[in-house]
């Protein structure tokens, strides 16, 4: 009597699903998009040092220690901190890659942290032990380093930092940083709200995620700037969005039912302020009723100022890789680099989105 | 103590948890038409209904799931499947792209069920495999990317009205209809009681329980993926990586504030439906008087607490 | 002198009088037996002794003073250890951490000195007929010798009484003579031990006394050389009837007119499972009742859930009208006709938080429907038939079944299986813990069933209403058919003395 047979059986049905699962995109058929976004392949705009401060730091290749190498045969790392879920992020690592193959630096190496910490950790430390010679990290924190710092000074690699700053000593556990200044983001960010509503209004800030020094700088930035240039506009409400769409969208449509004064939202990423727009769309009202601003630059934003819904977009240039290999080829042919480079992010308005809407990411 | 006051105090404690959780919404409601500007307006009333469709429609499902004895963690990872799928078919056409996500659906809740009723694993390790691998094949399957939704017949989904009432409350009652039906008057629904209220005697009964159960996971799983294509419809973009995410905590709560025991056995759709709109009240109490999220939180973890104390109450009665 | 003592020991519970005016002695070195069947009170009474209950009424010396135990814990300082069938030690340890759980060796440092707490280990073990890497989990170990670590454990903490809960039930044979080879040395160092077992063969190798329960009540206690296994049996299963017996006859009418020439409506052929059933095989005729005799743990329970397709087989075929069930299981045996009522009632028959009426239907709901909904007409009219016709007493349809009487509950069950239309009846003590009106109401409804053509399989730990209920008996130990009572020698005597045969081959006379 074969009473144990059919024991295997679940499992095979288990697998052939996943089997089904894993094969869905076979013959997929995309929505075809409009031809009005299809601006084709745009002349991505790259990133601009704003002119350094006389006298800003430095550090050359004497100073942190090391080697003249020749990039284009030198191992690189280049860990991501986030899932590319985020036009971003996209662009962020795209650059760097694209720029490499530029330069013909053959041997990249590339690692997506998926926003665990402990992976970004282990991901770096394993580029080093394969002997990288230069390392280019998007942290996803700011602290808890200490462990590669250790690693990369002993085998003398140098680290160049992008989007976000880590809480150590440049030109010593790490060469440079090179990203944009948040809170001058928010401060531009409040200039156009205080160009859009004409100095008066009542405005929601769309928060990002809470406990994010992204979040925190861009907020802060903003309500300094409101207070000076327009004290007749107030900030009404701040709830977060967690720089996503659909949360974003969330909060706006319920501001906006229960405070039909608010004539200004302020979100801190596109994403949040696209979701705005939809809430706005919800609630019947037309394009420039609400004036919208928000940081980032991403494609949609921008289309959404041509479109009329959103006012001004405040750039935060993801295309970090002519400008960090750029330094890291001057640094190796031993020329000074600035320890913090801040990088000049542009702005969209009415009149300029339409025809560099190309240029978005 | 009085005769009367002994009299009710054994009905208070039984009244509570099944009608414990509307006293709170009418409480709160009282609360919002005293000092919220424009809360006794249609416009609101639709907001709140609009965005917690979603919720309702998984905490359905996990509320079946949930009267098995069981737990389906993987609701959140079936939206983003079906999220990540509907731009990919939507070029056959809306309907294409909806039997598409749908039949994700299907297939993850054939794993989930096969594996809690056949294989034998507990509920909340069978649907963990899917929690974690789905939204990361999701995210695959997309390739990472947000993508934004034209279709207009889709949109009209997410945004559309009917009669003067959004096409998405429509679907959410109808679905909260269908399945409180499905509980009460159909050979499966009772089998499905009398599966978490007793398994091995329903077995013993000759009940099929396995095909019971893995009926259960499906139905779940296919709820979960209305939910996720009519969220894809209202926001208007689909994006694998934020579609749903934590979903099946919401979920979870709302079933078990509605008072559906997690001990199975008893499902209550009312009060699922109930226990989803009285978070979201108290989410948007919260927005609309500008306090922190973190706020918002702590006072759903009160009502929880509650919700689980008198809960509680009853078992000991 | 006495090491343990109880002394007229009384014990309720809602519905139950667990112990009625129990007396218990255990004197130092003294191995006692303590048996009785399912509910005599055994595990009442082991509760009592270690603290986990406390009596309503009676007294419990230890050592000559009179002692209340609020809590286990307070037992087992006293010098109580109980070793039940499950081990109760942390599965994720080492063997030496188990064994030294609260008690581990100290360095100067006042840190676990592992070194000398493994020595130590090895020792004490060894002593035990375990050799095994002591820092091996305790889990990964076979159950025996995970026994032996209890026991070792029990003993090392200064334990003046072991009680043994079915210490065998999990052994293999070696093992056996291990742990009765640490008895005799315990034993021989002082330490009193109660026995509980149902295994006649191991009671007379290793106990001294014994002391038989039934009902909640102290049937005997003496000396176990001198008593005749048969006299054991017969006090366990109460052949000396209680006064309540003796008057009053079971609900029985007698014997069935089933067709002797008429094929079996169920045919059973070599059931077996691994450990649990040999080669168990029977026949039932329609009108037939045949009663399953034997002690707790003789296979009778498995047989009767292997027949419904709930109890996992490795061999054997199960023939109902002739045709072959073919792969066993619940839905399939339910669709034949075969209608099990389980031994546990509230965790395997009814469904508590359900109500009377869905407890009925639910094996009949797909008669019940129309493209899978419902009729409640066609419920209701079935539910109103069953519970006239049982004269189940609810508040209404719509109580819930957790709420009635032991008596209605089983009653419900039984409903459930007759809305089925079955043709066999599997019953497993079906008028165990009901009142006495609804046992006399059960068991002439058994009559009544097998009168109308239903073939019947009975299980009941009570020898009288086995032997009157039943046209045969088909007796079973260890799993395996070993007597077949039929026509005039379908009687208790019969019955105890097929049960307290020295383990042998089989002498099935039939």
């Amino acid at each position: 009597m074969s009473v144990r047979s059919n024991r295997w059986r679940p499992v095979a049905v288990v697998l052939g699903t996943a089997v089904v699962l894993a094969g869905a995109g076979a013959c997929a058929k995309s929505e075809e998009t409009p031809a009005s976004s299809a601006a084709g392949p745009a002349p991505a705009a790259s990133q601009v040092v704003q002119s350094a401060a006389p006298g800003a730091a430095t550090c050359t290749l004497d100073q942190y220690g090391g080697t003249k190498i020749d990039l284009k045969t030198a191992k690189v790392g280049f860990s991501q901190s986030e899932k590319e879920a985020n036009p971003f992020r996209i662009a962020e690592t795209k650059s760097i890659q694209d720029e490499a193959a530029k330069l013909g630096i053959a041997n990249l190496t590339t690692a997506n942290a998926n926003s665990q910490f402990n992976k970004q950790i282990s991901d770096v430390e394993q580029m080093i032990d394969s002997g990288v010679q230069l390392l280019v990290i998007a942290p996803l924190n700011s602290d808890g380093w200490d462990s590669v710092f250790a690693k990369a000074s002993a085998k003398k690699v140098p680290i160049i930092t992008i989007d976000r700053k880590i809480n150590a000593t440049p030109c010593k556990d790490y060469l440079t940083f090179i990203g944009s200044d948040f809170a001058e983001q928010g401060k531009r960010a409040a200039d156009e709200m205080a160009k859009a509503l004409g100095n008066k209004g009542e405005v929601a800030i769309l928060l990002g995620a809470p406990g994010n020094n992204v979040t925190t700088l861009r907020t802060s930035g903003f309500k300094e700037q409101i207070a000076k240039v327009a004290p007749d506009i107030k900030v009404t409400f701040e709830q977060t969005g967690n720089f996503s769409r659909e949360e974003g969208q969330k909060v706006a449509e319920q501001l906006l039912q229960s405070n039909p004064g608010i004539n200004g939202i302020y979100g801190e990423n596109d994403e949040m302020a696209l979701g705005a727009v939809t809430a706005l769309k919800g609630a019947g009202k037309k394009a420039g009723d609400v004036k919208i601003v928000s940081i980032d630059g991403t494609q949609g934003a921008v289309e959404g100022i041509v479109n009329g819904w959103i006012s001004a977009v405040i750039e935060s240039n993801p295309r970090f890789g002519p400008l960090a290999f750029d330094t890291a080829t001057k640094f190796f042919a031993g020329q000074p680099v600035g320890q913090d480079i801040i990088i000049a992010d542009r702005a969209y308005d009415t009149t300029n989105a339409k025809t560099d809407v190309g240029s978005a990411y | 103590m009085t005769p009367l006051a002994l009299a009710t105090r054994p009905a208070v404690r039984s009244w509570l948890p099944d009608y414990g959780v509307y006293l709170a919404i009418a409480l709160l409601i009282l609360y919002n038409v005293a000092f919220t500007p424009y809360f006794l307006e249609w416009s609101n009333l639709r907001i709140q209904l609009v965005q917690v469709a979603p919720i309702v429609i998984v905490a359905l499902g996990m509320a079946l799931v949930i009267g098995t004895e069981g737990i389906d963690l993987s609701v959140g990872s079936v939206m983003a499947l079906a999220a990540a799928l509907i731009p990919l078919y939507l070029g056959y056409g809306v309907a294409a792209a909806i039997v598409v996500s749908l039949l994700a659906g299907v297939v993850v809740g054939l794993v989930n069920g096969v594996l809690v009723a056949r294989v034998g694993l507990q509920p909340i390790v069978a649907t963990l495999a899917v929690f974690v691998g789905g939204r990361g094949l999701a995210v695959v399957i997309s390739d990472g990317q947000l993508k934004e939704i034209r279709n207009p017949g889709l949109i009209n989904l997410g945004s559309g009205d009917l009669l003067g009432v959004p096409v998405l409350v429509w679907i959410t009652a109808v679905l909260a209809g269908v399945v409180a039906f499905v509980l009460r008057r159909t050979v499966f629904g009772r089998r499905l009681l009398a599966v978490g209220g007793n398994r091995r005697a329903t077995e013993l009964a000759g009940v099929p329980v396995a095909r019971v159960l893995i009926t259960v996971y499906v139905a779940c799983a296919v709820l979960a993926s209305i939910a996720g294509l009519l969220s894809v419809a209202r926001i208007q973009s689909s994006d694998a990586s934020a579609v749903g995410l934590l979903i099946e905590l919401s979920a979870i709560t709302a079933v078990v504030v509605g008072g559906t025991p997690l001990t199975g056995g008893r499902v209550r759709i009312l009060g699922t439906v109930a226990g989803a709109l009285l978070m979201q009240l108290v989410t948007a109490t919260m927005i609309k008087h500008d306090l922190g999220p973190s706020t918002a939180e702590m006072a759903q973890a009160v009502i929880i607490l509650v919700a689980v104390y008198v809960a509680r109450e009853r078992k000991t009665r | 002198m006495t090491l343990l003592e109880v002394a007229g020991v009384s014990k309720s519970f809602p519905g139950v009088r667990a112990l009625d005016d129990v007396s218990f002695t255990l004197r130092p070195g003294e191995v006692h037996a303590l048996v009785g069947e399912n509910g005599a009170g055994k595990s009442t009474l082991i509760k009592v002794l270690t603290g986990v209950y406390r009596p309503d009424s009676g007294e419990l010396r230890y050592r000559g003073e009179p002692v209340s135990f609020a809590a286990p814990m307070d037992a087992q300082r006293a010098g109580i250890s109980t070793i039940y069938q499950e081990v109760n030690l942390v599965p994720l340890m080492s063997v030496a951490q188990n064994l030294f759980l609260g008690r581990e060796p100290r360095n100067r440092l006042g840190l676990v000195d592992r070194g000398r707490m493994e020595r130590e280990a090895r020792d004490i073990l060894a002593d035990y007929g375990v050799t095994t890497d002591v820092r091996r989990r305790l889990g990964a170990l076979p159950l025996g010798a995970q026994q032996m670590v209890a026991l070792a454990r029990a003993v090392m903490i200064d334990a003046q009484v072991v009680i043994m809960d079915e210490p065998t039930s999990s052994l293999e044979p070696r093992e056996v003579q291990t742990l009765f080879g640490v008895i005799r040395r315990l034993h021989a160092r002082g330490i009193g031990i109660v026995y509980v077992s149902h295994r006649m063969d191991e009671l007379y190798e290793i106990c001294d006394a014994v002391t038989i329960l039934r009902d909640g009540r102290l049937v005997h206690t003496g000396e176990l050389a001198g008593l005749e296994r048969i006299e054991l049996v017969s006090m366990m299963l109460g052949r000396e009837m209680s006064p309540a017996r003796r008057q009053g006859f079971t609900a029985f009418a007698g014997d069935h007119d089933a067709d002797d020439t008429a094929p079996p409506i169920l045919a059973v052929t070599g059931l077996t499972s691994r450990n649990r059933l040999h080669d168990v095989s029977f026949d039932v005729r329609p009108g037939e009742v045949v009663g399953l005799g034997g002690l707790l743990g003789a296979g009778r329970s498995e047989t009767i859930k292997a027949i419904g397709g709930a109890y996992p087989i490795d061999g054997g075929t199960i023939r109902v009208d002739g045709e072959d069930l073919g792969r066993p299981s619940t839905v399939r045996a339910v669709a034949a006709g075969i209608a099990v009522q389980p031994e546990d009632r509230k965790a395997e028959g009814i469904v508590a938080g359900l109500s009377v009426r869905d407890n009925i239907a639910l094996a009949v709901l797909p008669r019940m429907s129309r493209l899978g909904i419902v009729s409640e007409a066609r419920i209701d009219a079935i539910v109103q038939r069953y519970m006239t016709r049982l004269r189940i007493k609810a508040s209404s349809p719509g109580q819930l079944v957790g709420d009635l009487s032991g008596g209605n509950q089983q009653k419900v069950l039984l409903a459930r299986l007759l809305a089925t239309d079955p043709k066999i009846l599997l019953l497993d003590e079906p008028t165990r813990g009901i009142d006495v009106g609804a046992k006399a109401e059960v068991q002439s409804l058994i009559d009544e069933l097998a009168g109308e053509g239903l073939g019947v399989v009975l299980v009941s730990s009570d020898a009288e209403e086995l032997v009157e209920g039943a046209d045969r008996v088909v007796v079973l130990r260890d799993g395996a058919v070993v007597g077949h009572l039929t026509g005039d020698r379908v009687t208790t005597e019969d019955l105890m003395a097929g049960i307290a045969a020295a383990a042998a081959p089989s002498e099935d006379p039939a």
